[in-house]
């Protein structure tokens, strides 16, 4: 029995060696495979550092990544509010196009109502452009007319000055003879005194026909002459007229005053004429007992509505005055004794034809103006002439 | 004491005014010789005959009253007439007419007439202002001696019966 209980233990230490063997050669793999483990880990650890690493930065990167998709999605979100309030202009915008269609399509209806007006006002302006073509024939036959009728009228105007001026010649001669025979018979002492005064009256009638034809003539000539406007001095043609009426001026011990005269744009041989008829005058109606005073003088004025309704307050005007100290006459005749023929004396008293003031106002026309006279009876006379200082 | 007569030539159409110009010399104290024509052709005529004798004696007149108004011929056109000829252009020349007109009076004037004066109605007017317009030649001739008498002055050109009084 021991022997088989050593039997069965040598059997047991034999596979228990085995056993160990075994045991032991696994132990070595299990070295060799821990050392390779152990390689493979610092391996494994290696990498894992690497990869550590990388994990590291990838997760600064992933945080970066983080913070920049926070970014982005704060920028989407605002984008996303900015897409919205576009969406709500695009609605709005959408609402008002339609509208603006709809306004479009109005419009066009207008439009082919106003074309179609259009298309009738045309041919209305058609018509309007023929008939005017006929009314411009029409006005170039009327211009034609006129400048024939202005034609005739200058040679009209020229056949009448030249008539005038023949037949106020013709009428003198046979005048002058009538008065010449009758101071040759004046002269005659054997006439009686009857006689003498018959004769006397006869001369005195071929005066005033003499006169008369005078006073026509240059009546006649203001009317029917040229009107040519030259810078004058009114201090000459003052001059001028006192040296015509030099004798009467004289006679009546007059004086004249003139110092404040300037120039003026004037027709000088009429104003001439406008001027002695007015000192004629003055000098004819002055006062017996009192020697003549005829003050002349001349200055610019703007228009004043409240003389004249025929100046213009916006117009300067030459204003000439011729004042005298004469009989004057009552305010109620001041526009009677500008007209032809009328005299406000009879011819006894105060000779003279009843044109001189007719001329007067002729010439004053003719410079575009107007002549007002004032006066009271006894107190002298004003004659105020105003004519456009621009003339 | 030899009489020198005045050779007066007087151009006018009009026989009352012929006549007057006669009787105004009757009772002058100057002695003339008249001379009348009747239109402007004969009055040229007439110094064109005077001018073409001259070789034998001197008969062109000291004086020519001239009338404005003539048929034929007027005297405005003789006066130019008279003061282009060379002969002639030395002749005073008395312009005469029944009216006054400035601007005519002007162009007398500017042609060389001597005076001008328009004829007055009353005769012993007409009178005087002839014989005074004869005496003021007459002495303008003997002042002169030589035979181109001056033109006056424009204010003196025409004669009335005042103003040719303070001229003699």
């Amino acid at each position: 029995m021991i022997e088989q209980e050593l039997s069965i233990v040598r059997q047991e230490l034999y596979l228990q060696r085995e056993e160990n063997a075994k045991m032991e050669l696994e132990l070595i793999n299990a070295k060799n495979e821990l050392l390779f483990l152990r390689e493979e880990k610092g391996k494994r650890a290696a990498e894992l550092g690497i990869a550590n690493i990388e994990f590291v930065y990838e997760d600064n990167e992933k945080g970066k990544r983080a913070a920049e998709l926070s970014i982005a999605n704060k920028e989407l979100i605002f984008q996303n509010i900015e897409k919205e309030k576009r969406a709500a202009e695009l609605s709005i915008a959408n609402k008002e196009l339609v509208f603006q269609n709809k306004e479009k399509e109005n419009r066009a209806v207008e439009l082919g109502i106003a074309n179609k007006e259009l298309a009738f006002q045309n041919e209305e302006k058609e018509k309007r452009a023929a008939e005017l073509i006929i009314a411009n024939k029409e006005l170039a036959f009327q211009n034609e007319e006129k400048g024939k009728r202005a034609a005739e009228l200058i040679i009209a105007n020229k056949e009448l000055l030249a008539f005038t001026y023949i037949s106020s010649h013709d009428l003198q001669e046979p005048l002058r003879k009538i008065q010449t025979f009758a101071t040759i018979l004046l002269a005659n002492e054997t006439l009686s005194e009857n006689g003498k005064y018959n004769f006397q009256r006869m001369q005195a009638a071929a005066g005033r026909m003499q006169q008369l034809i005078d006073d026509l003539l240059a009546f006649s000539r203001i009317a029917t002459t040229e009107l040519k406007f030259e810078k004058t001095d009114l201090k000459m043609i003052i001059e001028e007229v006192k040296a015509e009426l030099k004798d009467t001026i004289q006679e009546k011990q007059a004086i004249i005053e003139a110092s404040e005269l300037g120039t003026a744009n004037i027709i000088a041989f009429q104003f001439r004429q406008l001027m002695y008829n007015l000192i004629s005058n003055a000098l004819k109606f002055s006062n017996v007992n009192i020697p003549s005073r005829i003050i002349i003088k001349s200055s610019i004025v703007l228009g004043d509505k409240s003389i004249s309704e025929k100046l213009s307050p916006k117009k300067n005007y030459c204003l000439i005055t011729v004042k005298d100290n004469g009989i004057g006459f009552e305010s109620h005749f001041s526009e009677r004794i500008f007209e032809v023929f009328q005299k406000l004396h009879g011819k006894e008293v105060y000779g003279g034809t009843g044109i001189g003031l007719a001329i007067v106002k002729k010439i004053v026309e003719n410079h575009n103006g107007i002549i007002i006279a004032t006066s009271e009876l006894n107190k002298g006379a004003t004659f105020d002439v105003y004519f456009p200082a621009d003339n | 004491m030899k009489v020198v007569k005045l050779n007066i030539l007087l151009a006018d159409d009009d026989t009352d005014d012929c006549l007057f110009f006669e009787e105004a010399l009757i009772g002058f104290q100057i002695s003339t010789h008249l001379t009348t024509v009747n239109d402007g052709e004969q009055l040229m005529q007439l110094l064109a005959d005077e001018v073409n004798a001259q070789n034998n004696l001197p008969v062109l007149p000291d004086v020519l009253f001239l009338d404005i108004n003539m048929p034929r011929k007027n005297g405005k056109e003789c006066l130019a007439e008279i003061k282009l000829n060379n002969k002639l252009k030395y002749l005073p020349v008395i312009m005469f007419s029944t009216s006054y007109e400035k601007e005519v009076v002007d162009k007398l004037y500017k042609h060389g007439a001597h005076y001008f004066i328009r004829k007055p109605p009353e005769f012993l007017v007409f009178k005087k202002v002839i014989q005074q317009t004869i005496a003021l030649i007459a002495q303008e001739l003997t002042k002169n001696r030589s035979v181109n008498i001056s033109q006056p002055k424009r204010d003196d050109f025409v004669l009335t019966v005042q103003n040719s009084l303070t001229s003699t």
